[in-house]
């Protein structure tokens, strides 16, 4: 009891004096607030990449590529691929037919509309009933393209970013001219994506096999059944991954390399913040020396002193953490960047800011504790003598 | 100079002090240089490559779609174009599905090194272009293979043989550098004609040509000349110099130029409010410090220039420490572009942005303290 009263007592007078040392106080908060701020919108980068990338991922949908080639290497004969569409385990559509979409990649170039840079981006061939695999797709204005005619459709996205993805524009590919004749939302996504015709890239091409084939499964539990199915068929030299596996591949790098720079980058700013709390309450310390003594003098003991000095710099990290927090959200949440060939956009959630939070805690306790600590051992007599 | 023992006295007046406003500016500008000499870095390299070398690549991917090696002397009939060395690429491993080569095949004719960014001794080239399985490897993964002139070089890959088998090998020749930068680590060259007897599939294709041009000048005229040549063909080109490909492959970084900004300058401000208020602080405990040294006949101009002199050495030596701290960790930061290195300008900059905190800083410590009254300072006591 008597140190609760102790330490709330110190508390009060240390709060009480925030005012008079507003500069000392202000390092603090504003510090904590940077790093924090810094911190936070870093990871909102790996937050918003990765509900992009996970977004509208299929838990019953698997990817199907040839062995050893994972991504535009891969190639599947299309006799391998009929088999496929007869193997167990998959959905059958309103239709009847199985769900499965045969997919042909081709890079396509664009222009981004502010910087006239250069991207490349997926043209990808598909089955005109790639709709039933991909759900999450609306067309929002025009229409699908047909199998036979020169014609492609934009996600929104690519349409508000890049030029040339007009309804009505053209584009010239292996000497034939292409038409844009829809614009389609994709869920959450915000990828740049261009459907067409599989039958018809591929006939423009001159290729007889496909890059890929997807299929929805009647449940996610009917992965094995269906891996093992593929295995067992000595004509089928493919393999086969659960659809979430290969968009978590695919997106290791980019995660790697925002993971690896918000703490890296994190880090050194919270090293930077915590020196100068320490600094700060350093100078607080001395300054209410005396003070400190006095009340040791009468009867305090230094359980309490440390103890509400500690939580004077944790109450002053609070602040700034916050302040760290709203300013990430105003400035960056929502943001597009696309780096790396990538295209997300930043997002600032309340899991990073309870992060920040404890983040800033611990600059708090870290830069508290050793001055704290001295406050309680400079011997009284030593202290009340000087100035 | 005289002042110099004052200035000194003054800094380590509270060690503890010191060493935590040190450690916070030296933490400060060692971010400051990693990410500004990343931004920077970059900005140098693409600069600096090469913008009289052309690539001639399918217009649909720089990579994907092969080109007939036929396009050869149509290109070559092109004005301005000195040389023209179709380039076929394709990955292997070795040993290890993991240790990934990429296999640059190319024909060794002469002149040749002048259309690509490697720097090769003349034995070497020499022994290359005589024998067709000669291979030269890059330093790197010579380097990290233990890889040795003479050496055979087993290595397996996704392109097959003609007589199925997915089994390459080659004679380490001679090693060579490449000033090319964010491209692949870890390359070797190979002869074009030798791989193209021996491969089963892609037969008489290329991945690209590069191009010498006699004039850099004629640089972009020649590119827009040649995919003139190929337009609305069934193998449309584009054309570009290695300076446009490096912008497309580092732009990624240029992407994030705006977030470097945003951190560099919390850092910044952040930094500033701390030394700030410490030089404050400092000055209100030594009140009666300056009031005695100027009771001893120093004038205002020299008190001033002591303050301001001590806020300078100790964040012009911070933020030295700093970057130097940022440039050894620079390689660690830079791995995600290989073969990147910090830029001296970034050091220049950083210690200018110290001695701007330092000034600003200490401007109103150093003015308060110039303008001190001895009676009143002294009264206060």
């Amino acid at each position: 009891m008597n140190f609760t009263r102790q330490f709330l007592g110190i508390l009060r007078v240390s709060l009480s004096g925030v005012t008079q040392r507003l500069g000392s106080v202000l390092t603090i908060i504003i510090g904590v607030a940077c790093a924090v701020g810094v911190l936070v919108s870093m990871l909102a980068m790996g937050t918003g990449a990765r509900r992009e990338e996970m977004g509208d991922v299929h838990a019953d949908g698997v990817v199907v590529t040839s062995i050893g080639a994972r991504g535009v290497q891969s190639s599947i004969p299309k006799d391998q691929a009929a088999t496929v569409r007869e193997l167990p385990g998959i959905i059958k559509g309103s239709d009847g037919a199985p769900i499965v979409e045969f997919q042909s990649l081709v890079p396509i170039e664009a222009r981004r509309r502010v910087t006239d840079t250069r991207v490349f981006f997926p043209l990808v061939g598909t089955t005109p009933s790639f709709t039933q695999y991909r759900p999450e797709i609306r067309i929002t204005r025009g229409r699908t393209f047909q199998s036979g005619l020169h014609e492609l459709i934009a996600s929104n996205a690519c349409a508000r970013q890049f030029t040339g993805f007009e309804i009505g524009d053209r584009r010239s590919i292996r000497g034939i001219d292409w038409t844009i004749v829809g614009h389609f939302d994709q869920g959450r996504s915000q990828q740049c994506v261009i459907y067409t015709d599989v039958d018809t890239i591929m006939s423009a091409f001159v290729r007889n096999t496909y890059t890929l084939v997807t299929a929805r499964l009647q449940s996610p539990s009917d992965y094995n059944a269906f891996s093992s199915a593929i295995a067992a068929n000595p004509t089928l030299r493919l393999e086969v991954e659960r659809e979430s596996e290969a968009l978590e591949r695919s997106f290791k790098p980019l995660n790697g390399i925002l993971n690896f720079a918000s703490y890296f980058v994190g880090t050194i700013m919270a090293i930077g913040a915590t020196l100068g709390a320490m600094n700060s309450l350093y100078a607080i310390v001395d300054t209410r020396r005396r003070e400190l003594a006095t009340l040791q003098a009468i009867g305090f003991g230094s359980g309490p002193v440390v103890a509400s000095i500690l939580c004077e710099s944790l109450l002053l990290a609070l602040p700034g953490a916050l302040l760290g927090c709203v300013l990430a959200w105003a400035l960056f949440s929502g943001l597009s960047v696309s780096p790396f060939g990538y295209n997300f956009q930043l997002e600032v959630t309340p899991a990073l800011a309870i992060l920040g939070v404890v983040w800033a805690l611990g600059m708090g306790l870290l830069g508290g504790l050793l001055p704290a600590l001295r406050a309680a051992r400079v011997p009284v007599t030593t202290a009340l003598r000087a100035t | 100079m005289k002042y110099l023992p004052l200035i000194w006295s003054g800094i380590w007046r509270k060690p503890g002090r010191t060493i935590l406003i040190f450690l916070q500016v030296g933490v400060a500008f060692a971010l400051f240089g990693v990410l500004q000499g990343l931004k920077t870095g970059v900005e140098q390299a693409v600069a600096a490559a090469r913008a009289d070398l052309l690539i001639v690549h399918s217009r649909l991917s720089y990579l994907a779609e092969p080109l007939p090696l036929g396009l050869l002397d149509r290109i070559k009939s092109v004005a301005g174009v000195k040389l023209v060395i179709p380039v076929d690429i394709f990955v292997a491993n070795y040993q290890k599905p993991t240790q990934q080569l990429v296999v640059v095949a190319l024909s060794p004719d002469e002149d040749w090194e002048s259309a690509f960014t490697y720097t090769i001794a003349p034995e070497y080239l020499a022994a290359f272009r005589k024998t067709r399985t000669a291979t030269l490897i890059r330093l790197e993964p010579a380097e990290k293979y233990g890889w040795k002139i003479g050496d055979h070089l087993p290595l397996k890959s996704a392109t097959a043989q003609r007589n199925g088998s997915t089994d390459w090998a080659f004679d380490v020749m001679g090693t060579f550098s490449d000033s090319d930068i964010g491209g692949a680590r870890d390359i070797i060259l190979i002869n074009l004609a030798y791989l193209d007897e021996a491969r089963l599939a892609g037969k008489g294709t290329v991945q690209h040509f590069n191009v010498a041009v006699s004039d850099p000048k004629l640089a972009v005229t020649v590119a827009d000349e040649i995919d003139g040549l190929f337009a609305n063909s069934a193998h449309e080109t584009k054309t570009e110099s290695l300076r446009e490909l490096a912008q497309l492959n580092l732009q990624s970084i240029g992407d994030l130029n705006f977030l470097i900004r945003a951190i560099v300058g919390a850092v910044l401000v952040a930094l500033l409010f701390a030394t700030a208020t410490m030089m404050m602080q400092s000055l209100r405990e030594r009140t009666p410090e300056f009031a005695i040294i100027k009771t001893l006949g120093f004038t205002d101009g020299a008190v001033f220039l002591i303050v301001l002199a001590e806020a300078l050495a100790l964040c012009i030596a911070a933020a030295a420490f700093g970057l130097a701290l940022a440039a050894l960790a620079f390689p660690f930061a830079a791995r995600f572009v290989p073969g990147l290195s910090m830029p001296i300008v970034v050091v220049e900059v950083g210690l200018a942005c110290a001695v701007l905190v330092a000034l600003i800083s200490a401007a109103v410590p150093a003015v308060m303290a110039a303008r001190l009254q001895v009676v009143s300072a002294l009264a206060q006591r």
